[in-house]
């Protein structure tokens, strides 16, 4: 079947119809980010002081995403000239450098924007003075030669108050950029009440090593006890020991052999039991998307995890930084969590708006792939002035895309 | 875009137009990346000032880029957007009228100012399609819309 008017305009509507087709399609996506623009707007408003991170957010990095969008939409709208021009090869260079641009684009998302925030990690702890504590072993030397460096005399000689300053330093970066009233208000409550999170990267932990006491055989579990043993055997114990009473013990095993133990002896038929026995010396490990019940899991009654160390972040403008690192026990924590979609508010609506305009990205990519392949290219040969059109109607779309950004820009990196 | 505008001469013109505007936008993310770094805004402001250079840079993208300055034909496709836009400001509005959430029964924060933002934008996107709009419509028609229209089929008509 032949579609009417792709070239020549419908005489009612006055567009071919492709064109009226992508229109249509942009009105829809409108109404789909404008809910989703407008979500996040009334969210930033209605936001608790202190609960919006976009200090977290790099302008820099934002700022030259933005240029290179721009550009993109620069190259596919000249593309689209060129061939009004008939010139095929000034389309391909122009195409070509629309899709470097995209790519970069999601490149510097996927690889970079993302995933440094699925590193970083938010520490809520449940005693206020533990993580006073904490602030200050992670701090102290900071605050001192920041006190030193700027020559503050209202420092004083008190470490605590060193040591407060500096950390609401850095909580008014991240949710409030500039200091004021309600920056301060909202600091000095979450320093008295502890409910501030201390922030950084897992540097490393120290797990359960873990002892599988193997108990009494349940002879009604359909297992042989032929087969009991093999599967005592499997799991590194004496199948035959299994069966004398009091049972043996499979000795210092980690978490993974532990959980592969406990689960292949209930199937056998055995009671088995877990218990700590040590903790693991230190494991370094930069650990992506954790969460507190990793951390508490309970084994014989203890956590999983005996502490993780947390190397602190220090406040943006001081360049060239060690992260101060801490040791933080598990029973300590009251939330743990990674910059994730789960994390909060904010990175919730954050994922879900630029997640869906990357995806907008990522389709546009394989579109112009698609019309620079010979299978596209067929249609050039066929009919120059409906793939001059294809070609204009996938611009509107990539316009559209750039758009989203232009918006999405000063809404994320600047309110 | 239509027949009308396919010679050599519109097309040059035109990206030379695509340069321009490529300049302005540039020239927009600069000011606003800028002025984020060097003025501490209070949230309104920058709100304010963000949305405002972000609603110039995509009025450009959608009249330049995007050939919606030629191609008059979109009307229809304008007012739905019109239409749609003060439909959500109005919805914005309501939403920002309100009073507070439990547990904080009240709001501390005076939200006027969010009411004030919001219905703006709210008539300054209708209002910057609509100046569009008129503008379209104050030019001479184009040629192709001489075409005459082919009569509807009458619905008496059985085979």
């Amino acid at each position: 079947m032949e579609i009417p008017y792709t070239v020549k305009p419908r005489p009612d509507t006055g567009l071919y119809n492709a064109k009226l087709g992508i229109w249509l399609f942009l009105a829809s996506e409108v109404m789909l980010f404008g809910a989703l623009f407008s979500s996040y707007v009334l969210l930033r408003v209605g936001a608790e002081p202190g609960t919006w991170s976009m200090g977290l957010m790099d302008l820099y990095v934002g700022a030259g995403n933005t240029m290179v969008l721009i550009a993109s939409s620069m190259f596919v709208v000249l593309a689209w000239a060129e061939l009004k021009q008939g010139n095929l090869a000034g389309y391909k260079k122009w195409k070509w450098a629309t899709i470097a641009c995209a790519v970069v684009f999601l490149c510097v998302k996927w690889s970079y924007e993302w995933p440094s925030k699925f590193k970083h990690y938010d520490v809520w702890l449940n005693d206020a003075t533990v993580l006073h504590e904490k602030f200050e072993k992670g701090y102290h030397a900071e605050a001192k030669r920041l006190a030193s460096e700027m020559k503050l005399s209202d420092y004083g000689d008190a470490h605590s108050s060193d040591v407060e300053k500096h950390v609401e330093k850095i909580y008014t970066t991240r949710f409030f950029k500039e200091p004021s009233d309600a920056s301060k208000t909202a600091f000095k409550q979450g320093w008295a009440n502890g409910t501030l999170a201390l922030s950084g990267h897992i540097n490393g932990y120290r797990e359960a090593v873990i002892n599988v006491q193997i108990g009494e055989w349940d002879a009604g579990a359909g297992v042989t006890q032929d087969e009991a043993k093999v599967a005592v055997n499997t799991q590194g114990g004496d199948g035959d020991q299994a069966f004398d009473g009091g049972g043996p013990v499979l000795a210092n095993l980690d978490y993974e052999a532990a959980k592969r133990a406990e689960y292949v002896l209930g199937q056998a038929g055995f009671k088995v039991t877990l218990s700590v026995a040590k903790y693991s010396d230190r494991v370094d490990a930069h650990p992506w998307f954790w969460r507190t019940p990793r951390l508490s899991e309970d084994i014989g009654g203890k956590p999983r995890v005996h502490s993780i160390f947390l190397g602190l972040d220090h406040s943006k403008d001081e360049e060239g930084l060690h992260h101060q690192e801490v040791e933080i026990e598990t029973l300590h924590i009251s939330r743990l969590s990674a910059y994730e979609p789960k994390h909060s508010t904010f990175f919730g609506i954050y994922y879900t708006i630029t997640g869906l305009h990357a995806a907008h990205v990522f389709g546009g990519i394989l579109i112009m792939l698609y019309n620079m392949l010979p299978i596209g290219l067929g249609l050039w040969h066929r009919d120059r002035e409906q793939f001059t059109n294809r070609i204009e109607t996938f611009g509107l779309f990539w316009h559209f895309v750039d758009l989203v950004w232009i918006f999405l820009f000063p809404i994320l990196y600047i309110l | 875009m239509s027949d009308s505008h396919d010679s050599p001469d519109f097309i040059n013109d035109l990206v030379r137009l695509f340069y321009m505007v490529g300049g302005v936008l540039v020239v927009g993310t600069i000011i606003t990346f800028a002025i984020d770094l060097a003025f501490s805004l209070p949230l309104v402001w920058a709100a304010v000032i963000g949305l405002t250079i972000a609603l110039v840079k995509a009025s450009f993208v959608v009249a330049i880029f995007m050939h919606y300055k030629w191609d008059k034909k979109l009307i229809m496709i304008t007012w739905t957007m019109v239409i749609t836009f003060f439909f959500f400001a109005g919805m914005m509005g309501l939403i920002m009228w309100a009073d507070g959430d439990a547990p904080n029964l009240a709001r501390k924060e005076m939200p006027t100012i969010w009411v004030v933002l919001a219905s703006l934008l709210g008539v300054a996107l209708p209002a910057s399609f609509t100046v569009l709009t008129v503008k379209m419509l104050s030019q001479p028609a184009p040629v192709e819309a001489a075409v005459p229209k082919p009569r509807r089929a009458s619905k008496k008509r059985i085979n």
